[in-house]
């Protein structure tokens, strides 16, 4: 049965395709054209990638003049597919009333899906561009707020993009 | 040749052991044995072997290097994903189906919002429909090179796979842009998709949709008239159309055979009855003819693709439906009314009506279906994944049956198995 099939396929082969040298020689050919043509490679950490603001990277929180924008509704906290965050609530005199005393994103078990930016009610959370994300022990991995806000000039690119598109 | 009782195999060890001893004491290094069973040999091969792409394992007894018998053991990468969508809601439940075929996780977050969609009753914009099928389809070509390049690599042709690695490069950062991330993409969503997509990204689809032809052109002469490629392909893995049907096949390995089954035309999901395509079948039912399919596929896909993009129109992409779908960002920000919505969506889901589901589309690998029972509460009461892989490596005793052990390679990478969907 598969002989059979076999000797279908290779009379479709011409003569100098069933040699198979000249074939050979073709395929070197081909291969060898590959070499004059630009590499495609990026040579990573010498040349850096700058992503779009499309781009859902490391997720952090939004800070202005006058502090952070959370009001620790704990919204994230109950979306997030992979449990990576935790909120703890406490009142302040500020005109919003709460503020989030502790929060924590294990990035050990983020899965940058940014759900969390998706339902986040005061454009508090949002996904930054971070990509190269390393750490040495698991405990470092486990982010307060001093390494989460980050200031609301170095956000705009994505802000722009979910006001957009979202 | 039958092994199956306990003591015929005990009998056989101890006839080999004695020919064995005897031989040794007779100092002749040569073990002649005239019954054929004398010669048969167990090989294990996976889970950790390169050309079962993934953690397959298949068992092989062998006679010399012709297969005898052939068992895949499926489950290494088993993580209940089935058990895990009783305990979350529809929506958290997405990100999840981007680790089912990982090679098409786009094609997967459109079955399952697809899925949900159908349980809960939701119709969806008309833009969101074709932004689905665009990037289905995207994910459709970046599945097939990725089957084609590794075909070709496991049967010798290491340069394939690093050819079609950079025009999926250049797929995944489309992806990027159109959803934010290259692999895990969970950009379907309840009602829509996630975001649009903006001109300039839809401008980037055209270019790489323009020249992907060429360079397919060009992968296309380096092995389809290769004779080592032909022979390690044709007549290998042979099924008939009968035994593909009764096993339940479905995509690829069942258009190979010659059956023209495809649900995109059988049951026109989405916007797929006003494009116009052809579903490509091969009569022979070997590897040969699997992977021709797949190459071929990869055409009509790009003739999809440039249809969408010429029909689609301007719109929302998200279903403005309160009690099912999460509202607009920026409505959110400003409503009383959406803010309720957005916190009564995410801690308890939407509320489906009490009813059984299926919902299936033509995914890279086959017909993925998603069989949902829901009790009326925010997560589903059961969450059945008819996964095409699972079923489609369920042929591969029958195909690699009498042939030679390389052939084996062949004949998997013919079948495109993706473990993740295979064992959930």
């Amino acid at each position: 049965m598969s002989s059979e099939n076999k000797e279908k396929q290779s009379e479709r082969l011409s003569f100098w395709e069933k040699l198979y040298l000249p074939e050979i020689a073709r395929g070197l050919g081909i291969t060898f054209k590959q070499m004059f043509k630009p590499s495609f490679t990026r040579q990573y950490p010498e040349e850096r990638w700058e992503p779009t603001g499309s781009y859902r990277g490391r997720p952090v929180l939004v800070m202005e003049e006058s502090g952070e924008r959370c009001v620790a509704c704990g919204l994230c906290s109950r979306v997030c597919p992979a449990l990576a965050i935790e909120v703890q609530a406490a009142e302040t005199e500020k005109e919003k009333e709460r503020y989030p005393i502790k929060f924590e994103i294990n990035m050990i078990r983020c899965i940058y899906c940014a759900y969390c930016e998706e339902v986040c009610p005061e454009e508090a959370i949002v996904m930054s561009k971070d990509y190269d994300i390393i750490f040495t022990d698991p405990q470092e991995a486990v982010l307060g707020k001093e390494k989460l806000l980050v200031p609301i000039e170095k956000l705009q690119d994505r802000l722009e993009f979910l006001r957009q598109y979202k | 040749m039958n092994l199956n009782s306990y003591t015929e195999i005990v009998k056989l060890n101890k006839v080999r052991q004695e020919k064995i001893y005897s031989a040794l004491l007779d100092k002749n290094t040569s073990i002649h044995s005239d019954d054929p069973l004398d010669n048969e040999m167990i090989l294990n091969m996976g889970p950790q072997h390169p050309a079962t792409h993934g953690v397959l394992r298949v068992l092989l007894r062998l006679d010399g290097e012709t297969i005898i018998k052939c068992v895949p053991e499926l489950g290494y990468l088993h993580r209940g994903y089935e058990k895990l969508a009783e305990n979350v809601t529809f929506h958290e439940f997405i990100p999840h189906t981007d680790r089912l075929d990982y090679l098409a996780p786009l094609s997967n977050n459109v079955a399952i919002a697809m899925a949900f969609e159908n349980v809960l009753g939701v119709e969806i914009p008309e833009r969101a429909t074709w932004v689905r099928m665009l990037v289905s389809e995207l994910a459709r070509i970046s599945s097939h090179l990725m089957a084609m390049g590794a075909t070709c690599m496991d049967v010798g042709a290491l340069t394939l796979l690093l050819w079609a690695f950079i025009e999926r490069e250049k797929l995944y950062d489309i992806f990027e842009l159109v959803c934010g991330a290259r692999f895990t993409t969970s950009y379907a969503r309840i009602g829509g998709v996630a975001n649009d997509i903006d001109s300039g990204t839809l401008a980037k689809i055209k270019d790489w949709a323009n020249q992907f032809p060429k360079e397919l052109e060009y992968f296309e002469k380096l092995v389809h008239r290769n004779r080592i490629f032909i022979d390690r392909m044709a007549g290998v893995g042979k099924l008939t159309p009968q035994q593909a049907i009764s096993l339940g096949l479905t995509g690829p390995v069942l258009r190979g055979s010659g059956i023209p089954n495809d649900l995109r035309k059988d049951m026109p999901y989405m916007f797929y009855d006003k494009v116009d395509f052809n579903v490509i079948t091969f009569d022979e039912g070997d590897s040969w003819a699997r992977y021709m399919v797949r190459v071929n596929e990869m055409k009509e896909s790009l003739k999809i693709i440039h249809q969408v993009l010429d029909m689609m129109q301007s719109g929302p992409t998200m279903a403005n439906n309160a009690r099912k779908v999460l509202p607009k960002k920026a409505e959110v920000y400003t409503k009383m009314e959406e803010l309720i919505s957005d916190f009564m969506l995410i801690n308890y889901g939407a509320q489906p009506a009490i009813g059984e589901t299926y919902t299936a589309i033509e995914s890279p690998k086959g017909e993925l279906g998603f069989f949902i029972v829901s009790d009326g509460s925010g997560n589903p009461w059961k969450l059945k994944i008819r996964s095409a892989c699972s079923s489609n490596l369920q042929s591969l005793p029958l195909m690699s049956k009498g042939a030679m052990l390389s052939d084996v390679v062949a004949i998997i990478g013919s079948i495109d198995p993706i473990m993740g969907e295979a064992d959930k």
